[in-house]
């Protein structure tokens, strides 16, 4: 997929993600692997800035096996950016769509 | 990891522990998976790459924290540590402004200056008498306070400019959300 794409789309798709269940980093690397081939390293960069700028915070929790794990939770403000970006990106792509179709009608 | 360690060492321990556990839980995760450890250093990047961007985003945050003439040129260098167009539209504008404003400071500095000399040679020279002196004094201090203070202000607007500045420029490097 292009990657200009998936840079935009990276930062909505780790807060969607981590608002129905807190998540730890790697989860979220390879649940976003699973649906579209991803660069891994540019997850970790991101949710460090998500955190500095207050929409998650973060805490430790034991794991059955390994070391413990670190969890990444929406605060409320994150969640609000979230709701945000969400309906942003639905007026866009709705903007784009309409644009495709009646370029290639 | 181990070079990541090392590109980091200007940060305090707690800080860098921090962002360093993210990055030796991905590893732990890839072993368990069976991801062998060079697949899964390559999957993360450059190590170089990595401790420039964490470190660009602990910079700002730390200038917006406490906006001093060090902290945000740490800022501004640790920008253009990301690339050839920081250098250009960064660092120069930086420089430029800044000196403009060392200037300004200098005017107000030397403002003051003038006023202790006009009382001075207002008391022992043949220039003009005392009370002349004390009002030149007067006036030259007012402007250098008033200037003073214009600077200040101006320094700090800058500043939380260059801030604003930086963040926006580094989400359009990075082809973020600009």
């Amino acid at each position: 997929m292009n990657v200009q794409f998936k840079k935009g789309v990276l930062e909505i798709c780790v807060l969607a993600l981590a608002s129905r269940e807190d998540r730890y980093g790697y989860e979220l690397a390879v649940k976003i692997s699973e649906k579209f081939e991803l660069a891994v390293g540019s997850i970790y960069p991101l949710l460090n800035r998500l955190t500095q700028e207050g929409y998650f915070s973060t805490y430790l929790r034991e794991s059955s096996e390994g070391p413990p794990r670190k969890y990444y939770r929406l605060t409320p403000e994150g969640a609000a950016y979230m709701r945000h970006l969400v309906l942003e990106w639905h007026d866009f792509t709705r903007a784009v769509n309409e644009i495709i179709e009646e370029g290639i009608r | 990891m181990g070079e990541l360690n090392r590109l980091l060492t200007i940060v305090p321990e707690h800080q860098r522990a921090e962002w360093l556990y993210d990055y030796e839980l991905h590893f732990r995760m890839a072993a368990e998976n069976g991801i062998p450890e060079e697949q899964a250093a390559a999957e993360l990047g450059d190590p170089r790459l990595i401790a420039k961007e964490l470190l660009l985003g602990y910079r700002v945050h730390q200038a917006e924290d406490n906006s001093t003439v060090v902290s945000v040129s740490r800022a501004v260098f640790a920008t253009v540590g990301l690339g050839f167009f920081n250098l250009v539209f960064v660092l120069g504008p930086f420089i430029a402004v800044l000196g403009v404003l060392i200037a300004l400071w200098a005017v107000s500095g030397a403002l003051l200056l003038v006023a202790a000399a006009c009382i001075w040679e207002g008391y022992r020279g043949e220039m003009f008498s005392l009370p002349q002196g004390f009002s030149l004094a007067a006036v030259s201090c007012g402007l250098g306070l008033l200037s003073g203070a214009g600077t200040l202000s101006l320094s700090r607007g800058f500043f939380s400019m260059t801030l604003k500045y930086l963040r926006f420029n580094t989400r359009l490097v990075r082809g973020g959300r600009a």
